[in-house]
């Protein structure tokens, strides 16, 4: 029987033998392109017949509100923000990820701890106290890093949402001028990002190609984790969904997106399916005798 | 970020703790009354008071969705509110800050309810050392005749009936309390804790509580406010 860790602490009546599923954490700092890449991961997981749940910061039933709120008023202080978003990384840990899990499903995460590790690091909180805090995570699969520098970053903030009062490390009140306490603290908060990296061996992907290219990397990898779990038999063709599958997921996200995707849908499509359907057939027996050993 | 112990302000933290039924909150505010009298800036703070997290609070323990993790964390969100934006300046400023319980609370509360002993103490580790930290030890029966007396009954998580010790109210309350009063024991030399003993008629604790207060107020006459 397998056993999933966490970080150091384990809370009272978390059993943690028996989490058939897979946990995938998409991380990255804010306009990176996370929400895209989850809304076009979870339509092409599904097709494989895997079940999906699709999780992230601030969405818990318990305290997911009150942290949108609490940000709102822009007095919330450093520590109180990181124990706050503990609350409401602990209430989904344990309603909605754990479950899942032993569920056998696969757990996409919009962010995991990493994200909030960064942000308190960047505050300058004790590393100690802050991976006590949050030490009681369960480890995940993979983490896919969407790596940006902050040159690349600044335009598409600019031109999407604009500058988000935390985002932009006002509360450090680095410089009264939100473009430039922006350029401060994505820098301080990348630095971070980077040494996580390398301490939590995340994948890094380059965030600066474009979003079709992602994906497809973002496919590999998330394959390569989830090979030999138990699977439904692959019908003839669910390796790949079709370019207007594509757009019609990413036009959720945005119009410009489908377009993106649209585009770049149809290259090199052949080449993946053949590689990734070989090392199907070659996980098959394994998948067999891990179900038989149950 | 200073750890507990590091922390060197003018102002003075006077802290009681107990389990419920002890009497320390009648004992706090007779020395809330007495300090003010006195002409001293003193701030009353009250544990889980915080308006940041009173409505989910509230919904978590009506919902009964909390779990001791969540438990634990909600209180020490609001506890952190509490310090970042209210104790910790106001220490700064040299007021002598009273709170109806403190960082000990929790770490009896949530290891009765089985979370990690350091853990739990290491995430608390941002609370300053109060001057005197106050425990009114009390026998569970004494305290619970005093509290069963004008009461309809426990509250789901007052009870620890989370825990499923009991399916019993009252039983599991008397389980519950017991878990807590263990751990406060062991926390009185761990934590130089002054114990009060809280079987003594309410004068007689006053008096003594406020004779320790004075001789640690000595140095603080320069932040005395006209009564």
């Amino acid at each position: 029987m397998s056993m999933r860790e966490t970080y150091g602490s384990v809370v009272p009546g978390m059993e943690l033998t028996d989490l058939p599923g897979k946990i995938i954490v998409i991380e990255g700092t804010d306009g990176v392109g996370r929400s895209t890449q989850i809304a076009l991961l979870k339509p092409w997981l599904e097709q494989q017949g895997r079940a999906v749940v699709d999780t992230g910061m601030t969405r818990s039933e318990l305290a997911g509100k009150g942290i949108k709120q609490a940000k709102e008023g822009h007095t919330l202080g450093r520590i109180t923000l990181s124990v706050f978003y503990a609350t409401d990384f602990a209430d989904r840990l344990e309603r909605e990820i754990i479950p899942a899990l032993r569920a056998g499903f696969v757990v996409l995460t919009d962010r995991y701890i990493y994200s909030l590790l960064a942000r308190a690091l960047v505050r300058e909180l004790d590393p100690v106290w802050v991976r006590n805090l949050y030490s009681f995570a369960v480890k995940p699969d993979a983490v896919f890093y969407l790596r940006i520098g902050v040159e690349d970053l600044i335009p598409r903030v600019v031109f999407s949402t604009g500058f988000d009062y935390w985002e932009s490390g006002m509360d450090l009140h680095a410089s009264e001028d939100m473009y430039e306490s922006f350029r401060k603290y994505q820098t301080g908060l990348l630095a971070q990002f980077d040494k996580l990296a390398e301490e939590y061996q995340f994948e890094v992907i380059d965030a600066t190609q474009d979003i079709r290219t992602i994906f497809e990397q973002l496919k590999m990898g998330i394959s390569r984790v989830i090979e030999g779990k138990p699977e439904v038999t692959p019908a003839v063709e669910l390796a790949k969904p079709t370019p207007a599958e594509i757009s019609q997921v990413a036009e959720i996200a945005s119009p410009a997106v489908a377009a993106l995707a649209a585009s770049g849908a149809s290259e090199g499509g052949h080449e993946h399916r053949a590689r990734r359907s070989s090392k199907k057939h070659a996980a098959q027996p394994v998948a067999k005798g891990r179900r038989a050993a149950h | 970020m200073k750890r507990y112990g590091e922390h060197r302000f003018p102002g003075k933290l006077f802290v009681v703790e107990g389990i419920d039924g002890s009497g320390k909150s009648t004992q706090i505010a007779l020395l809330n009354q007495w300090l003010h009298a006195e002409g001293y800036g003193v701030v009353f703070s009250e544990w889980n008071s915080s308006p940041l997290v009173r409505d989910i609070t509230k919904r978590g323990k009506k919902k009964q969705i909390l779990t001791p993790a969540t438990f634990s964390l909600i209180h020490a969100t609001d506890f952190a509110d509490r310090m970042e934006r209210n104790i910790i300046p106001l220490l700064k400023a040299g007021a002598v800050v009273l709170c109806d319980r403190y960082i000990y609370t929790a770490f009896a509360r949530d290891v009765a309810r089985g979370l990690d002993r350091a853990w739990v103490r290491e995430l608390y580790s941002f609370a300053p050392k109060p001057t005197v930290a106050f425990y009114y030890r009390v026998p569970l029966d004494v305290a619970m005749s005093r509290i069963t007396h004008g009461r309809s009954g426990f509250k789901f998580y007052e009870a620890g009936l989370d825990l499923g010790l009991s399916g019993d109210p009252n039983e599991s309350f008397r389980l519950f309390q017991g878990r807590i009063i263990a751990e406060y024991e062991q926390m009185i030399p761990e934590y130089d804790v002054t114990v009060i003993d809280a079987t003594l008629p309410i004068e007689a604790q006053q008096v003594q509580m406020r004779q320790i207060v004075k001789a640690r107020l000595a140095q603080a006459r320069q932040l005395r406010v006209a009564p």
